[in-house]
C-alpha cells in the first residue's frame, strides 16, 4: 500500500491521467465532416460559393434558401444535366455548385444548425433525382482520366490542384452517405424531415450496395483507386477522401459494430445456439483502467522493499489476489484526485477513498470450448480408464467424482461459437457434394461485398498496408514509397513561419486522419466477414498476415503512444464549419498552438483501439501467428501502451500479452506480476487454459508455413466452391438445367452431317413422335 | 377478317403473313378485361393506334394505376419508338457529320452508357443511350416485375428520361426535316414533352425543343 502510494507520486500527472473516451463506429457527425477537408483546401470554399452565385444568376435567383422546393429541384436537375457535358469547365463548375450546396450554404446561413438543416434538406433532394449514380458515373470518369494521371506523373511534386475534380465528387459522395449514415441511426424520425431522410436513407443504402454500372459497387471503384494509387499510376489521387469514403460506405451499408453483436444473436440463434448476454461495449465501460506498469527507475526503487515483504512463501494465487487489492485503491486514489468519478468537478486535495466492493467479480464470465471439454475428457479418461472414447462428452464411467464434477462445471460454460458451426458445416459439404450441398446462402451486404472484392482481395489488403505504414507516425518520410501527402500540399510551399507551422500540423493531420480510416475499414471488414462466414475471415486475414500486418501494428506502437493518444495537431478556427461561418478570426501563432480543447484526440484513440483489434482478430487461437508476437518482440511495446489508462484499450493490450505470456518466460513474468494480474483481472478466463504458468514451449513446436497451408486449403476450398462457377463440381454431378429460357439461350454446335440431313432428324425425331405438348407445357 | 362480327372470341393476335393494314387491327378492349400481366402495356400501345395525336389521352392513366408502373411502360414505349427515329437517323446522321451529341452548340453531351463516359458521335450515342435504356428497363435487377415496381428503381427513371430526351433534341436542331416528318406520324417529341412535364421528370429548362405550341401554359400548369 505504502509503496504505491510512492509510486503515484513518482508518476508525471499527464502520463497517467485517466482518458475519458467512450467508443464507437465513428466520431461526432461534425468532426467526421471537418475531416473531411485539410486546411489547405480553405480557399477552395470561397471559390464553390462563388460557382454557385454565378450559375444562379443565370438561372434567375439569388438565394438558395428562398427558392421553393420545385424550383430547387429545377436548378439540381439542370446541374445534373451539366454533369454529363463534355465542357469540363462546365461539368465542374455544376459540380463546385452541388458541392456548395450539399455543404449547406454556408454564404446564407448565420448557425451551425441552420447549415445542418440545409444540407439534410439537399441530400434528400440528391436522392430524389437520383443523383448518386451521376455522381458515381463522373468519378469513374475521373478516375480513368490518363490526362490528369499523366500531367501528375510529369510533375515533380503533386499538389492539391491535381487531384479538384476527384475531390469535390468526393466530397459531395461523403457527405451524402455520412449524412445518410447519421440519419439511418437517428431512431427519433418525429418531425417531418428526418422521417423523410430516413425512407430515404433505406433505398440509398440499398443502391449501394448494388453495382452502379458494369458489375462494381462503388466499394470496389474505391478499392481499386487505392490499388492504383499505391502501383503509382495514379499519384495525384485524393487517398485521405478516398479512405474516408471507403470506410464510411462499408460502415453505411454493413452497419456498425454494435448492430452486429445484435446480428451475431439472430445469427446464433437461427443455428440453435443461445445468444450471447455480454455486451462487450458495456462491460468495458463498467470496466476500471489498471494503472500502468511502473518505469523502470520506479522499479529499482521500490521492487526491493516489495520483494522483502514477499519473500514468503506464497502461492500465485495469493499473490496475483493481492496486486489486484492493491491496483484497486491506487485507482480509487487516482480517481480522488483528478474527478469525483462522475461528475466534472474541479480537482479537490487527495483524500482516502473508501474502497469499492462491487468490483470484487470478474468482468466476465468464464468460457469453454468445445476442444476443451474434449481434451479434458480424453486426457482424464487415458489417465483413469486406459482409453479414449472419440466424440463422445457424455459418459462418465469409471471416471471419480471430482471428474464428475469438473466435466459439469465445463459443460456449464461452454461456449460454442458459429464459427465452429460454419467449419463443421463446411467439413460436411465437403465430404458429402451431393446429399448434403449448400443451400442458398443469404445475400447479406457482406456477402455481396465479399464477393465483389474476391478477385482483388490480396491486393487490396496490400495497398491498405502500404498506405498504412505510410502514414504511420514512426515512418520516416524518406523511406515512403508513396508520397500520401498529395493532397495537402499546397501548390506553392509555405514562405512564411505561420503558414509553415499550419503545413506542418496539416501533415501530422492528415496522416492520423489516413490511420483512423484504415482501421476502422480493417476491423469492419475482418469483424463482418466473420461473422458472414469464418472462411471469408480467414482468406482476409490470412492476406493481412502475409502482407506483415502483424509487424507493421507493432512498429506503429513502437512510439510514445501516450503522447500519440493527446496529440493536438489541429487547429479549431480552420475547422469546417467554423472557417466559413461568421466572422473569420485571424490566424496567429497562439490559435495555431493552442490546439483544440479536447484533452485528447478521439481519432488516436480510436485508431489504437482498432488496430489492436485487428491484431486480437489475426492471432486469437492462431499458434503460429501468436509466436509471431513473441518473435517481434512485442511485449515491451505492448507493456509500454498499457499507460494509456483506458479500460478497452488496455483490455485489448491485456489479451495480446495474455496469449503469448506462456512464451515469455519465468523471468518476464516474475518481472510483470502486476500486468499478469492485470490480465487475470481484466480478461475473459478460460477454463483449463494454463496461460500463466503453462510451459509447453517444447510440446509445441510452431511451423508458420504448415499450418498456414493447411488453412489456406480450407479456405480454397470453400471460395472454389461458393464462388467459382461450376468450377468445383463434377460436371457429371451438376444439376440438370430444365429452364426453358436458359436452354434456348445456349450455344450448340451443330456437326455439318447434321446441318445437311436436319430436316431427316426433324421427320424422325419430330414430326412422328407423337407429343402431348400441352402436357408439356403444363409441367 | 373481320372477327368483330362474328360470336368467335377475338384472338390478338399477329399471325405470320398478316398485312400491314391488318397489323393490330382489332377491336379495342376495356382496361379492366385486359387480364395479362402486360396490361399496362396493351393498353398504352392501344390508345396510341386510336389516336396518336391525342397526347392527353394516352398520357391518362386508368383508374387506380400504379403510378410508377405508369411512367415505367411508357418510358418503355418511347424507347421502343424511338428506334424508329433511330432508323431513320441512320440515313443521315454519320459519325463524319455528327461528330459530337450536340443540341443547341453550347451543349456537347457525354455518352453515359460506358463504364467511363465519354464523347460518342451523335449517332453512336443515339444507339447507345437507347441500348442502355432497354438493357437498364429490361433489367432483373432493377425491373424484375412488371406489376410493381420499387421506388428506388422509379428513381432511375429520371436520368434515362434526360439522355434519351437529347435524341429529340439533336435530331430537331440537326436534322430537322427528318424530325419533322417523324414527329407527324408519331407525335412522339410531344408525347414525350408532355410525359415528363407531367410527372416532373425533367426541368422544363433543359425542354429545349419547342414543341408544344403552348409551352407556356403548360409551365403555369404544372407551377399551380
Amino acid at each position: 500500500m505504502h509503496a504505491d502510494f510512492n509510486v503515484f507520486d513518482h508518476q508525471v500527472m499527464a502520463d497517467v491521467e485517466k482518458v475519458d473516451f467512450t467508443y464507437s463506429d465513428a466520431d461526432k457527425y461534425e468532426f467526421e465532416i471537418s475531416e473531411l477537408y485539410s486546411y489547405t483546401e480553405e480557399p477552395e470554399f470561397t471559390a464553390h460559393q462563388v460557382c454557385f452565385e454565378e450559375l444562379a444568376k443565370t438561372h434567375g435567383f439569388e438565394k438558395w434558401t428562398s427558392l421553393s422546393r420545385d424550383s430547387q429541384m429545377r436548378f439540381i436537375v439542370g446541374l445534373q444535366d451539366d454533369l454529363e457535358v463534355t465542357d469540363k469547365e462546365k461539368r465542374i463548375k455544376s459540380v463546385q455548385a452541388l458541392l456548395y450546396l450539399i455543404q449547406g450554404v454556408y454564404g446564407e446561413c448565420k448557425s451551425r444548425s441552420h447549415m445542418f438543416e440545409v444540407s439534410q434538406h439537399c441530400v434528400l433532394l440528391y436522392l430524389d433525382i437520383g443523383l448518386y449514380s451521376s455522381l458515381v458515373q463522373l468519378l469513374a470518369m475521373e478516375v480513368e482520366n490518363s490526362n490528369a494521371a499523366l500531367s501528375a506523373l510529369r510533375k515533380p511534386a503533386v499538389s492539391i490542384t491535381d487531384s479538384k475534380e476527384l475531390r469535390y465528387i468526393l466530397n459531395i459522395l461523403y457527405i451524402m452517405v455520412e449524412t445518410c449514415r447519421i440519419a439511418s441511426n437517428e431512431k427519433d424520425t418525429s418531425d417531418e424531415l428526418s422521417r423523410r431522410l430516413y425512407e430515404a436513407t433505406e433505398l440509398f443504402k440499398e443502391e449501394m450496395i448494388q453495382p452502379v454500372f458494369g458489375d462494381d459497387p462503388l466499394s470496389v471503384l474505391l478499392f481499386t483507386m487505392v490499388t492504383r494509387f499505391c502501383s503509382g499510376s495514379a499519384p495525384h489521387y485524393p487517398m485521405k477522401k478516398v479512405l474516408l469514403l471507403l470506410w464510411k460506405v462499408v460502415l453505411f451499408t454493413l452497419g456498425g459494430l454494435r448492430d452486429l453483436e445484435k446480428r451475431k444473436n439472430e445469427v446464433r440463434v437461427k443455428h440453435n445456439l443461445p445468444p450471447l448476454t455480454e455486451d462487450m461495449y458495456s462491460v468495458c465501460e463498467n470496466m476500471r483502467p489498471a494503472s500502468p506498469p511502473a518505469s523502470a527507475a520506479d522499479l529499482i526503487e521500490h521492487q526491493v522493499p516489495r520483494r522483502g515483504i514477499r519473500a514468503g512463501k506464497r502461492s500465485s494465487l495469493d499473490d496475483s489476489f493481492e496486486s489486484g487489492l492493491a491496483r484497486d485503491e491506487d485507482d480509487d486514489l487516482m480517481d480522488g484526485l483528478k474527478t469525483n468519478s462522475d461528475d466534472e468537478s474541479p480537482p479537490t486535495p487527495p483524500r482516502p477513498a473508501t474502497p469499492t466492493v462491487s468490483h470484487r467479480s470478474l468482468p466476465w464470465k468464464p468460457k469453454v470450448r468445445l476442444k476443451d471439454l474434449e481434451n479434458f475428457l480424453d486426457h482424464t479418461r487415458q489417465k483413469f480408464v486406459g482409453f479414449e472414447v472419440k466424440n463422445d462428452h457424455n459418459s462418465l464411467a469409471g471416471l471419480p467424482q471430482p471428474i464428475h464434477e469438473g466435466v459439469k462445471v465445463l459443460k456449464q460454460h461452454l461456449h460454442i461459437s458459429l464459427s465452429e458451426v460454419q467449419i463443421k458445416r463446411e467439413e460436411e459439404i465437403a465430404k458429402n457434394p451431393l446429399s448434403l450441398p449448400e443451400l442458398e446462402v443469404e445475400s447479406t451486404p457482406a456477402e455481396k461485398l465479399y464477393h465483389a472484392m474476391l478477385s482483388n482481395l490480396p491486393q487490396y489488403m496490400i495497398a491498405l498496408l502500404k498506405l498504412l505504414l505510410a502514414a504511420a507516425p514512426t515512418s520516416k518520410a524518406k523511406t515512403e514509397s508513396i508520397n500520401i501527402l498529395s493532397d495537402v500540399l499546397p501548390d506553392e510551399m509555405p514562405t512564411t513561419v505561420l503558414q509553415s507551422m499550419k503545413l506542418g500540423i496539416d501533415v501530422n493531420r492528415h496522416k492520423e486522419i489516413i490511420v483512423k480510416a484504415i482501421s476502422g475499414l480493417l476491423l469492419l471488414l475482418l469483424k463482418h466477414f466473420k461473422l458472414n462466414h469464418i472462411y471469408q475471415f480467414e482468406f482476409t486475414s490470412q492476406h493481412l498476415v502475409f502482407a506483415n500486418c502483424i509487424p507493421l501494428v507493432l512498429k506503429f506502437f513502437n512510439q510514445d503512444i501516450v503522447a500519440y493518444v493527446n496529440a493536438k495537431n489541429s487547429i479549431p478556427v480552420l475547422d469546417f464549419p467554423d472557417n466559413v461561418l461568421g466572422d473569420h478570426t485571424e490566424l496567429t501563432a497562439e490559435n495555431i498552438e493552442s490546439g483544440d480543447n479536447q484533452p485528447h484526440c478521439w481519432r488516436n484513440i480510436f485508431s489504437c483501439i482498432n488496430l489492436l483489434r485487428i491484431l486480437n482478430k489475426l492471432t486469437k487461437w492462431k499458434h503460429s501467428r501468436t509466436m509471431m508476437l513473441v518473435v517481434f518482440k512485442s511485449a515491451p511495446i505492448l507493456k509500454r501502451a498499457l499507460k494509456v489508462r483506458h479500460p478497452m484499450m488496455q483490455l485489448y493490450i491485456l489479451k495480446l500479452l495474455k496469449m503469448q505470456t506462456k512464451y515469455l518466460g519465468r523471468q518476464w513474468r516474475k518481472s510483470n506480476m502486476k500486468t499478469m494480474s492485470a490480465i487475470y483481472q481484466k480478461v475473459r478466463h478460460r477454463l483449463g487454459d494454463d496461460w500463466a504458468y503453462g510451459n509447453d514451449m517444447d510440446a509445441r513446436p510452431w511451423d508458420f508455413q504448415a499450418e498456414e497451408c493447411a488453412l489456406r486449403a480450407c479456405v480454397d476450398r470453400f471460395n472454389n466452391r461458393r464462388y467459382t462457377s461450376g468450377g468445383y463440381v463434377e460436371p457429371d454431378f451438376r444439376p440438370v438445367d430444365n429452364n426453358i429460357l436458359s436452354l434456348l439461350g445456349q450455344n450448340i454446335e451443330l456437326s455439318p452431317e447434321f446441318k445437311a440431313h436436319y430436316e431427316r432428324w426433324l421427320h424422325l425425331e419430330v414430326f412422328s413422335r407423337q407429343i402431348d405438348w400441352d402436357q408439356v407445357m403444363m409441367r | 377478317m373481320k372477327m368483330a362480327n362474328e360470336p368467335v372470341p377475338v384472338i390478338r393476335r399477329n399471325r405470320p403473313g398478316t398485312k400491314a393494314k391488318e397489323w393490330c387491327n382489332w377491336e379495342d378492349e376495356s382496361f379492366e378485361e385486359m387480364d395479362s400481366t402486360l396490361a399496362v402495356q396493351q393498353f398504352i400501345q392501344q390508345a396510341i393506334r386510336k389516336d396518336f395525336t391525342n397526347v392527353e389521352e394516352i398520357l391518362n392513366p386508368p383508374d387506380g394505376q400504379d403510378e410508377g408502373v405508369w411512367k415505367y411502360e411508357h418510358l418503355r414505349q418511347f424507347c421502343m419508338e424511338l428506334n424508329g427515329l433511330a432508323v431513320k437517323l441512320q440515313a443521315e446522321c454519320n459519325p463524319e457529320t455528327c461528330t459530337q451529341m450536340t443540341a443547341t452548340e453550347q451543349w456537347i453531351f457525354l455518352c453515359a452508357a460506358h463504364k467511363t463516359p465519354k464523347e460518342c458521335p451523335a449517332i453512336d450515342y443515339t444507339r447507345h443511350t437507347l441500348d442502355g435504356a432497354a438493357c437498364l428497363l429490361n433489367s432483373n435487377k432493377y425491373f424484375p416485375s412488371r406489376v410493381s415496381i420499387k421506388d428506388s428503381s422509379v428513381a432511375k427513371l429520371g436520368s434515362v428520361c434526360r439522355r434519351v430526351y437529347r435524341i429529340f433534341s439533336h435530331a430537331y436542331f440537326h436534322h430537322r426535316v427528318l424530325f419533322d416528318q417523324y414527329e407527324n406520324e408519331t407525335y412522339l417529341c410531344r408525347r414525350f414533352t408532355q410525359f415528363v412535364t407531367k410527372y416532373n421528370l425533367m426541368s422544363k429548362d433543359n425542354l429545349i425543343v419547342p414543341i408544344m405550341e403552348d409551352q407556356q401554359t403548360l409551365e403555369g400548369e404544372s407551377e399551380a
